[in-house]
């Protein structure tokens, strides 16, 4: 029967407990792995495929090993998901916005309306091109967090994502609300422009941060 | 096989660990085999799911690891049931009854106990 301390240490990385308390839990689980794989060959199947389906009883080892560590510490660790997604995507919200109030701050004063159907966009478009020249390292960074926290490449994608996102529902928030309110606000608002601040404000950024994110999106890391 | 939410899963999952170890001290694997074994399979441990809660009850004092030499020769980490386990038991017990008891009476659900 293969040795699958290694596997299994591989895949829990550091608990942080101690090396002594480390080792128990290494050899219990190595054993408890053992134990169920050669249930598994006593009804037939293969010696590897048994491993590894003994293996693969554990779907999110990452998960695993927080809940470890919190019954060991007796801290309560926080939400997986929080870990995986919302911090990092409040990350990517922040740095982003941060980087669009320097691009406005320090670049040309301008304002962008969807009442006015001749909307010069130049100056628009010159602080909007540097910001969206940064997003890359903004969707780069949510997605590398979102990774070694354990995330999947959902919430790693989620995570880069996460400023267009929050855009799209601002938008997507905008028209019902302003019908809701003042129904002649509504009239004036053109849909071409409206469409046009959408893929402006939505799409555009969307793509560098998928760009910036995509190197890091892979499978989560056991080490942490 | 119908699927156990994992609260309810962790609650009842106490329970059920503390009334095994109540007759024999077990190690984990036979802790997650037997549990199945005797819930039909409606209940379910694996490493993920069983090592936490474990380790979770040993440090409330309710179960102690030891190493001691299995029945094969190797050395396994038997869980003994502590006095303070004996205490949670009872109340435990009593708990999960009401529980179905109150489900019986708003929705038919029977329960064995």
């Amino acid at each position: 029967m293969p040795d699958n301390r290694e596997l299994i240490k591989a895949r829990l990385g550091k608990l942080g407990l101690g090396a002594r308390r480390e080792e128990e839990i290494l050899r219990e689980l190595s054993e408890h792995l053992a134990d169920h794989a050669a249930a598994l060959e006593a009804s037939g199947v293969a010696p590897d495929a048994a491993a590894r389906e003994a293996l693969d009883t554990v779907s999110n080892w990452p998960e695993f090993r927080n809940e470890i560590q919190s019954a060991e510490t007796g801290e309560t660790n926080m939400n997986y998901r929080t870990k995986v997604l919302w911090l990092p995507a409040l990350c990517a919200l922040t740095l982003s916005n941060g980087l669009l109030a320097i691009s406005q701050i320090f670049g040309p004063r301008t304002h962008f309306s969807w009442l006015n159907p001749y909307i010069d966009l130049r100056p628009f478009y010159m602080f909007l091109v540097p910001w969206l020249i940064s997003q890359p390292v903004v969707g780069a960074v949510a997605a590398y967090w979102s990774r070694r926290a354990g995330g999947k490449v959902r919430h790693q994608l989620l995570s880069a994502l996460a400023p267009a996102i929050a855009l799209l529902g601002v938008f997507v928030l905008i028209l019902p609300f302003s019908i809701m309110l003042d129904k002649r606000v509504a009239n004036h608002i053109r849909l071409s422009a409206f469409l046009l601040m959408t893929v402006i404000w939505v799409l555009l950024p969307a793509l560098p941060l998928l760009i910036g994110a995509a190197p890091f999106l892979r499978k989560p890391q056991a080490q942490s | 096989m119908i699927g156990i939410d994992t609260k309810i899963k962790r609650g009842s999952g106490e329970l059920a660990i503390l009334a095994l170890l109540d007759h024999e001290p077990l190690h984990g694997y036979e802790i997650s085999k037997r549990i199945a074994q005797q819930t039909g399979g409606v209940l379910q441990f694996n490493l993920a799911s069983l090592y936490p809660l474990l380790y979770r009850m040993e440090k409330r004092g309710w179960v102690k690891g030891k190493w001691e030499e299995a029945q094969n020769g190797r050395k396994r980490r038997y869980y003994h049931l502590t006095r303070n386990g004996k205490k949670q038991l009872a109340p435990l017990r009593e708990e999960w009854g009401m529980f179905f008891q109150a489900l019986h009476r708003i929705a038919g659900v029977a329960h064995a106990g």
